[in-house]
């Protein structure tokens, strides 16, 4: 039936989540992601893999840290986060995050732990100004054959995060953009890509190991790959109608110019790094690196911002997909800063290339590493 | 002035889906007549009846729940969208379509809030513990009616409560009270004899977004399908915040 | 080398961590704040910072246990000239107004309102779920505004301590000065601003001296002191004895030629009285159809907030089908009430065309009520059993050359033996017979006639009223009209169809769509249709309003008169009276050509401020001394008088400005004085209803909190009534101080303070006809009226105050609703006739033409001052589009102070319809530009099909430069202008002056002398 409105009078709704919930969930899923690309090297203990999961264990931990701690920033009442644990509501994903999300990142840290024991302990023994310090991180022992169990446990709360932050926003009907089955195997398709780009840039920085590039271009490839077939299946399910959720996902997007902006852009932020990373896999780690890092923000930035910015009874858009004011800038850039930090760090009192498959018997060789 | 004539008609005298799929209120009401309803009506079940054709979208109702609930200057617990709505060919048309929260009998913001701050309450109102609520805007998402908001002074998760400190009064709610043209109704959807449930018997009624199967106590009388959710076309304009826009008086020509 | 790299490291990772700290330090501080991260509210669970509720109530028995903190007073809201009763609730310890809702005894906000006997504790109950209908059958309201407006009370820009300029008038700058300062400077005059001497209020009032030599009709140099009012806010009668009576100037006027004083006029002329014009409204409840054409209920409207509530009732529960006619689609139209509400855009100012052409088909298809028409005397309609009567039969001299031309025939004319005076009322109207012209006796006589009439002086061509309408509808083709007024020929039928099938129950209302060039007879001619149906008293037809009761004239206190009262002389500033009695006239006359004046002269209008203003700056026909603004914002309000603004800040042309009002506002900044004035609910005053009430009803305002305005050194809060007693002792003028206020027995009382006068007249308003019940001490104690049981009981004698008090508790008096009607009539009728032909009208001459008008509604095209058609000097070519104005329904004048109101609309874009917008390539959100013969605005454009074609809408109330808009300076101190105050445009400021006048003045209608704000022509583009 044809008709035409003119609202007249109308109100805007701002954002209840903020740029804080963006820089959450990049940096959880990158984490989860990443430490599930740390197992081959530390789990299954393949030699070959050791130099990319070290690389994965590094971006686990360091994003693993920073993320809950973006997520707290997002609560309007931060100090009332005890509350989660003592009134767990059974209905709501939330909730059951609130469990998820501790246990992850003890796990992780603890599996990150464990892989380095050796070297904590190696370096313990050296005489030199911190060695105390790495005496009492190494617990008097270098022993780790426990590890894999850890690894293991972990790997599995890594999961548990995929799929309850998936869950938590795809269960939220008021949402199209949201509500779609996709959404959690895209958050953790594009958490992979982040993952791997991430580890490329890292790997340019740090090893400037040709071969380990092309592997995790190889990697990021598939990981696009990935990507574009659910944002294809996606696109085909919506417009073919055979999932109205979906066609109402992008119905209710479809049709506003800077949506049809935002598609295009988010499009040839994948397939861009995928050529690459197939035609040239040596020498574009960082372009293929940071275009990946940024496909993987730029995703949640617009599923979560611009999936705000459409008004669920009112008319047009509202303006949430632009970072209102300072504050919510900062709050992105901050959590890169503190990402920052923790890498530099990492880097600096981690004997990280001295990680390598998990076993009593072997002993650290060779000098330690100098500070 | 035939094109006139066919004005709205079309759209009272029509049940929606609404009050097929989710006219809760209106069955118990319809149920609560049958029956002796003595165990019904032992308690009240607050409900909203607002009838399209009496509202003249005076805005009385949202600034006298400003005034009762110090509802902060970014946000509105309750207001009126005012459209001007043409249907295919038909003389254009004023809609004002008073907005607030539906207290819904399945209210999509309840089972997401992590620790139980949102509840139901006896008389069907839906509340938030103020003191128990993490701030964590789940429930803003999960309302199908933008009828949440984050309290920037309180920071705690706020709404329409259908004036609970006012109906425990014996009190009507603010924007009930104060409706000029007699277009909010208010009152027990249990009690047969309430107006409210007259008005529920005797009408087509439909209520916002019946696809959501939230059971809303907030039922609509002559609302248009066209205008029941999302609506398409330009959004009302509002000039930018800091500054008034361009405007030069000029004396003389 | 490794040592380098660790300080970078080193470095980076500061950095990092910085930056960190920044992003973070809102969550630290909150998670420092503790369990409330933001402030904690009232109730911590579940109703935060509601307020508590004023009191509670018991559902089942309606008892009332009230809350000790708040007060809850009747009263009344002034958020715009409805001036409806309300109930403010009061903070008591913050002396701060919580939230406003309506009056239950007042018909103003309640439909229906309860009885006037029940008790203030019952009033309470009726509106809570224990009353009827679980409160809703008798809930009361306030608008939207109404709900707002308390926030006026408390704005940060009110004026509380008397002003006074520094620098040049309008500059925006003021020093605060003391009551006594105030009163020496306006009173004695003198150097007052390092610009040379200023006479004062002392020297003014002259009662000897002419106001201009050589012309002593214009009375004394008193008259040199000129007034302008707003509305009648229930305080007037305190000025009018204070100017007219005390002082001595005959200059006093009211808004009404720029709010709707063309449908005002219009209704005068058929009603009979120019001065008063008395209107009537559609029976809103009972009426089947109703055509709105040139007024928006639940738009905007008078009584706005009462019309819209009865509008909605009857669209959806009731038998009414209404029209709203208009060029802009707006709240007054309701989608979901489908046919019961439709609108018909028509083009701006062409109202009277398509009146005509109803009547033409009304006239041809025999749809107008003969019988009623038919009565020539009341007489004849008691014993028709017509509930009014009309001149439709009256003959009328039309032969151009008899030196009565355009007057009604009368017995002296025909030499008959009358006793009195020839043509007053004794002298017999004629009506034509078989047997000639003949007396209008109490039987029906013929409609039409023309023929002549045999008088001593010879055969004079005479034609009955009715003909002579018909002719003039008849004059032009219903085509003609159609294309005229945009309305295509078959819905003009469809449109006199309708109105003609509901018999009585059917009606033509209007109101602000009158204020174009021709908006007198598009009045007239609207009106007109109600008198060919013969609706007038019916009920379900139009009514008269009730009425109140006075305050000034009631059995206790005579406040009308007093000892040494003065009487006020001489022909009114704004020329509303015949041109011919004035010297300028006699002088012209005896020189030859009598005709053009020097400027208009209005003798079938009220008093003008649109002229007053022309007058003002071009001191014709004198020059004024002293202006007075109280509560009034002509130069917000009047659309071209920008073209005037910069005479009058130059103070050589009106020496003293003095503004009484709470705000500096467009109008009050051009003064030199402002004297600071209380706000609603601080402030005393009796209004009744300006129509559409049926019943009597008295609103009673009182100050229900404390005012905020300083004291003076007695101790009185510094505001009208204080500054006007205080001249008066000043300068000596009789009727204020001790002895000044006569009661029933003649023994004297004092008039020193502001409660002598009001409460008194509460007492009158109590004691009127069968006295009220005196309050109870409950209902003094639920009303807080205990606030001001003092004074009542030291003003008022014992037998007195415990009335008055009702008054005050119950918020005024108020007649029961059953009164409303006697049987299927108005209980309060108006019983002069409808005058299908004005004589007054017909026979008087435009002072700048010298020609006359016709006597009856006619359709003509808009005229300037000289006669000549506007579209002469502006031509559709070059002025292709017009902009019309419509209320907000959100906002008035003044009310964009309110911030609550802002927050839901904060602008107003131009409305265009979609058509020209598609012509211009318009798109919503575009910035346009407006042209107008008087000036151009710049905008942003909303889209719309609610236009009609080539007509552009502005809503009205944004554009302000007054409230704080701009910056304003006090004592050095400078609070900063608020952009959101100046939010949005204006459409008066791109009004028209009549070039053709060469004493500068508005565009104005040539017989209401009221200002045009519809349809003015210009052009649009895209920028
Ligand atoms: N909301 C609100 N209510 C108010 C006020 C307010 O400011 N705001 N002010 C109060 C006051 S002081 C008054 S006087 C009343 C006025 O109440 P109204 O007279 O009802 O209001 P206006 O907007 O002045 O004019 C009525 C309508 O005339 C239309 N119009 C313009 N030109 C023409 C024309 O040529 N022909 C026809 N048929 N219509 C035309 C306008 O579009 C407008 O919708 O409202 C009172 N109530
Ligand atoms: N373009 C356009 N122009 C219009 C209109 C329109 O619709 N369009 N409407 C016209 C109409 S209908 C009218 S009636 C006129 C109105 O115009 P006016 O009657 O000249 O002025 P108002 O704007 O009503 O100003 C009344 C003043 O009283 C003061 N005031 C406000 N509240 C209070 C109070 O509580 N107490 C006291 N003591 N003072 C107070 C404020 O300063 C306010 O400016 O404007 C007319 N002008
Ligand atoms: S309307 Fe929204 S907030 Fe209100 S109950 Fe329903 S879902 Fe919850
Ligand atoms: S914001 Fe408060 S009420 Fe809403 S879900 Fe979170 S905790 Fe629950
Ligand atoms: S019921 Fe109360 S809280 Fe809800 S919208 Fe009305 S006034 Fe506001
Ligand atoms: S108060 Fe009533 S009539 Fe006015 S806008 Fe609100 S719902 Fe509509
Ligand atoms: S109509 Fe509204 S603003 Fe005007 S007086 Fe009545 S309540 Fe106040
Ligand atoms: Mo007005």
């Amino acid at each position: 039936m044809g008709y035409q409105v003119q609202e007249l009078v109308g109100t805007v709704h701002e954002a209840a989540w903020l740029p804080w919930a963006v820089q959450y969930f990049f940096l959880i899923a990158v984490s989860a992601t990443a430490l599930l690309l740390a197992l081959p090297g530390f789990v299954l203990g393949r030699e070959g893999a050791l130099p990319a999961s070290r690389l994965a264990l590094m971006v686990a931990v360091t994003t693993g840290i920073t993320a809950p701690i973006a997520l707290l920033a997002d609560l309007h009442q931060p100090f009332r986060f005890w509350e989660f644990f003592i009134y767990t509501h059974r209905t709501s994903w939330m909730a059951w995050g609130a469990w998820v999300v501790p246990s992850y990142v003890a796990l992780t840290l603890g599996f990150a732990w464990a892989v380095h024991r050796p070297a904590f302990f190696q370096m313990g023994q050296d005489n030199w100004r911190f060695a105390w310090l790495f005496r009492l991180l190494s617990l008097g022992g270098s022993g780790n054959a426990f590890a894999p169990l850890i690894g293991i446990g972990a790997g599995l709360t890594a999961l548990g995060i995929l799929t309850y932050t998936g869950m938590e926003v795809m269960i939220v009907r008021a949402r199209p953009l949201w509500n779609t089955p996709f959404l959690p195997l895209q958050f953790a398709a594009t958490g992979a890509v982040g993952a791997l780009g991430v580890m490329l840039v890292l790997e340019r920085s740090l090893c400037r190991d040709g071969n380990l590039e092309a592997a995790l271009n190889r990697r990021l490839a598939i990981a696009l790959g990935l990507v574009s077939v659910l944002g294809g299946l996606w696109f085909a399910l919506a417009l073919s109608g055979l999932s109205p959720r979906h066609s109402e996902a992008l119905a209710s997007v479809a049709g506003f110019p800077t949506w049809q902006k935002i598609a295009a852009w988010g499009a040839l932020s994948i397939v861009v790094p995928f050529v690459i990373a197939l035609v040239l896999p040596r020498r574009s780690g960082w372009v293929t690196g940071l275009i990946a890092i940024h496909a993987a923000w730029m995703f949640r930035w617009t599923v979560f911002m611009g999936g705000q910015a459409v008004p669920k009874v009112g008319s047009g858009l509202y303006d949430a997909l632009m970072p209102t004011g300072l504050s919510g800038l900062m709050g992105v850039i901050g959590t890169f800063g503190l990402w920052l930090f923790l890498l530099i760090a990492y880097t600096t009192f981690v004997p990280w290339t001295l990680a390598g498959r998990p076993d009593n018997t072997r002993t650290a060789t060779g000098p330690a590493r100098s500070i | 002035m035939d094109t006139t004539r066919r004005g709205f008609l079309g759209t009272i005298g029509k049940v929606t889906i609404g009050a097929a799929a989710s006219v809760a209120g209106a069955s118990r009401s319809a149920t609560a007549a049958t029956q002796s309803g003595a165990a019904d009506r032992s308690v009240a079940h607050w409900g909203m009846v607002v009838d399209l054709r009496k509202c003249i979208g005076c805005q009385a109702c949202t600034v006298a729940c400003i005034m009762e609930n110090d509802v902060p200057e970014d946000a509105f617990r309750t207001h009126v969208s005012v459209y001007e709505l043409v249907k295919d060919g038909q003389d254009p048309a004023m809609v004002m379509l008073p907005r607030l929260c539906n207290h819904c009998d399945d209210p999509p913001c309840l089972p997401v809030c992590p620790v139980e701050a949102t509840f139901k309450a006896e008389n069907g109102e839906v509340l938030v513990d103020a003191s128990k609520c993490v701030g964590c805007a789940y429930c803003v998402q999960a309302c199908p009616y933008d009828a949440r908001f984050i309290n920037h002074e309180t920071q705690v998760a706020d709404k329409c409560t259908f004036c609970f400190h006012r109906t425990q009064a014996g009190l009507l709610p603010a924007c009930v009270e104060t409706c000029v043209g007699g277009a909010r109704n208010f009152g027990d959807l249990n009690d047969p004899e309430s107006e409210v449930s007259r008005m529920l018997r005797e009408n087509e009624v439909s209520v916002l977004r019946p696809e959501m199967h939230t059971n809303p106590n907030v039922y609509y009388i002559g609302l248009d399908d066209v205008l029941d959710g999302r609506i398409a076309g330009d959004a009302a304009y509002t000039p930018p915040v800091e500054t008034a826009h361009r405007a030069i008086h000029e004396e003389g020509a | 080398m490794t040592n380098r790299r660790n300080i970078l490291k080193g470095g980076a990772a500061a950095g990092a961590l910085g930056t960190f700290g920044v992003g973070y330090a809102d969550t630290v501080k909150k998670l420092a704040k503790g369990k409330w991260s933001g402030e904690t509210p009232r109730n911590q669970h579940l109703t935060g910072n509601s307020i508590p509720p004023e009191f509670s109530i018991d559902p089942v028995t309606g008892d009332v246990t009230p809350n000790p903190d708040q007060a809850m007073s009747y009263t009344m809201c002034i958020g715009c000239t409805t001036m409806c009763g309300v109930r403010v609730r009061v903070d008591k310890k913050a002396n701060k107004v919580l939230r406003v809702a309506g009056n239950p005894y007042s018909p103003m906000s309640t439909d229906p309102f309860i009885r006037y006997e029940s008790s203030v504790a019952e009033s309470f109950a009726a509106m809570a779920q224990a009353g009827k209908g679980q409160g809703l059958t008798s809930r009361s309201t306030a608008c939207g505004r109404g709900n707002a407006v308390l926030e006026q009370v408390d704005n940060p820009r009110r004026v509380l301590q008397p002003l006074k300029r520094v620098g040049p008038r309008g500059s925006g700058k003021w020093q605060t000065i003391g009551f006594d300062q105030l009163l020496e400077e306006v009173v004695e005059g003198g150097d007052l601003f390092g610009e040379g001497p200023v006479a004062g209020l002392r020297d003014i009032r002259d009662l000897e001296a002419p106001a201009l030599a050589g012309a002593p009709e214009f009375g004394p140099r008193a008259n040199h002191l000129v007034w302008m009012n707003c509305v009648d806010d229930g305080r007037d009668n305190f000025v009018l004895r204070w100017l007219k009576q005390s002082f001595g100037s005959n200059n006093f006027t009211r808004h009404g030629s720029y709010c709707g004083g063309a449908y005002r006029s219009g209704s005068g002329a058929m009603f009979g009285n120019f001065k008063s014009m008395p209107h009537a409204k559609p029976d809103f409840s009972n009426a089947e159809f109703i055509i709105f054409a040139g007024t928006a209920p639940g738009n905007a409207g008078n009584p706005f907030k009462r019309i819209g509530t009865l509008v909605a009732k009857a669209r959806s529960d009731g038998d009414l089908s209404y029209v709203v006619v208009d060029p802009v689609l707006n709240h007054a139209q309701n989608g979901p009430s489908g046919e019961r509400s439709r609108w018909v855009p028509i083009k701006p100012g062409t109202d009277g065309a398509m009146a005509m052409a109803m009547m033409r088909w009304m006239f041809e298809n025999d749809r107008y009520d003969a019988g009623y028409l038919a009565s020539p005397s009341k007489a004849a309609a008691d014993a028709a059993g017509e509930a009014s009567w009309s001149n439709a039969t009256h003959l009328v001299i039309t032969d151009p050359d008899h030196p009565r031309h355009g007057h009604c025939l009368r017995g002296s004319d025909l030499g008959l033996e009358i006793v009195g005076e020839a043509y007053s009322d004794a002298d017999p109207f004629m009506v034509s017979s078989p047997a000639g012209a003949v007396p209008a006796g109490d039987a029906a006589a013929p409609l039409f006639h023309e023929g002549m009439a045999e008088t001593p002086a010879g055969p004079v061509a005479v034609k009955t009223a009715l003909t002579l309408l018909r002719e003039e509808a008849l004059s032009r083709a219903i085509a003609d009209y159609a294309t005229d007024c945009g309305i295509p020929e078959d819905k003009l039928i469809e449109l006199a169809r309708e109105f003609t099938s509901h018999g009585r129950k059917a009606a033509v209302s209007s109101h602000g769509g009158m204020m174009t060039g021709t908006g007198f007879y598009n009045a007239y001619a609207l009106m007109m249709l109600n008198t060919l149906i013969g609706n007038l008293n019916w009920k379900g037809g139009t009514m008269i309003a009730g009425g109140g009761f006075p305050e000034n004239n009631g059995p206790a206190y005579d406040l009308k008169s007093f000892p040494g009262a003065v009487k006020a002389k001489g022909l009114p500033f704004g020329r509303n009276v015949p041109y011919e009695k004035t010297s300028e006239y006699k002088a012209k006359k005896a020189a030859g050509a009598a005709y053009p004046a020097d400027g208009p002269w209005y003798p079938n209008a009220p008093g003008l401020a649109t002229e007053w203003m022309s007058s003002l700056v071009n001191g014709y026909p004198y020059k004024a001394e002293a202006l007075i603004f109280r509560n009034t914002n002509p130069v917000y309000g009047v659309p071209g008088v920008a073209h005037l603004v910069d005479k009058l800040k130059d103070p050589a042309v009106v020496p003293l400005i003095i503004s009484i009002d709470p705000f500096i506002n467009e109008s009050s900044a051009l003064s030199d004085y402002i004297v600071p004035d209380s706000v609603m609910y601080e402030t005393w005053g009796f209004t009744k209803p300006w129509g559409g009430v049926a019943t009597k009803a008295t609103c009673a305002r009182w100050p229900v909190i404390e005012p905020k305005m300083a004291k003076t050194a007695e101790g009185e809060r510094i505001g009208m009534e204080t500054f006007l007693i205080g001249v008066a002792k000043r300068i000596g003028l009789p009727g204020f101080g001790e002895d000044a206020i006569p009661d029933a027995t003649g023994a004297l009382h004092p008039l020193n303070r502001a409660e002598d006068w009001y409460l008194r007249g509460a007492a009158n308003v109590a004691l009127i006809g069968a006295p009220v019940q005196d309050a109870t001490d409950e209902d003094i104690d639920l009303s807080n009226v205990a606030r001001i049981l003092d004074d009542l009981k030291a003003t008022l004698k014992p037998s007195e105050w415990r009335k008055a008090a009702t008054i005050y508790a119950k918020g005024g008096r108020y007649e029961n609703i059953e009164h409303s009607y006697q049987g299927d009539r108005a209980s309060y009728a108006f019983n002069a006739p409808m005058l299908v032909w004005n004589e007054q009208l017909g026979s008087f001459r435009r002072a700048t033409t010298g020609t006359g008008l016709p006597g009856t509604p006619a359709w003509r095209a808009p005229e300037f001052a000289d006669g000549t058609k506007v579209s002469d000097h502006y031509s559709r070519e070059d002025w292709p589009i017009q902009i019309v104005s419509f209320k907000s329904p959100l906002q008035n004048s003044y009310s964009v102070g309110a911030k609550s109101l802002l927050r839901i609309v904060a602008s107003n874009p131009v409305n265009v319809g979609r058509a020209l917008a598609k012509a211009h390539g318009i798109k919503t959100g575009d910035m346009v530009r407006l042209t107008t013969p008087g000036g151009r605005l710049e905008s942003v454009a909303v889209v719309r099909d609610g236009i009609a074609a080539d007509t552009v809408a502005i809503e009205h109330g944004f554009g302000h430069r007054g409230f704080g808009a701009q910056d304003i300076t006090i004592d050095g101190a400078t609070l900063a202008a608020d952009p959101r105050l100046a939010a949005g445009v204006l459409l008066n400021d791109i009004g028209m002056l009549d070039p053709t006048r060469e004493k500068a003045g508005v565009w104005v209608d040539p017989v209401s002398g009221t200002a045009v704000r519809q349809g003015l022509p210009a052009r649009i583009e895209r920028i």
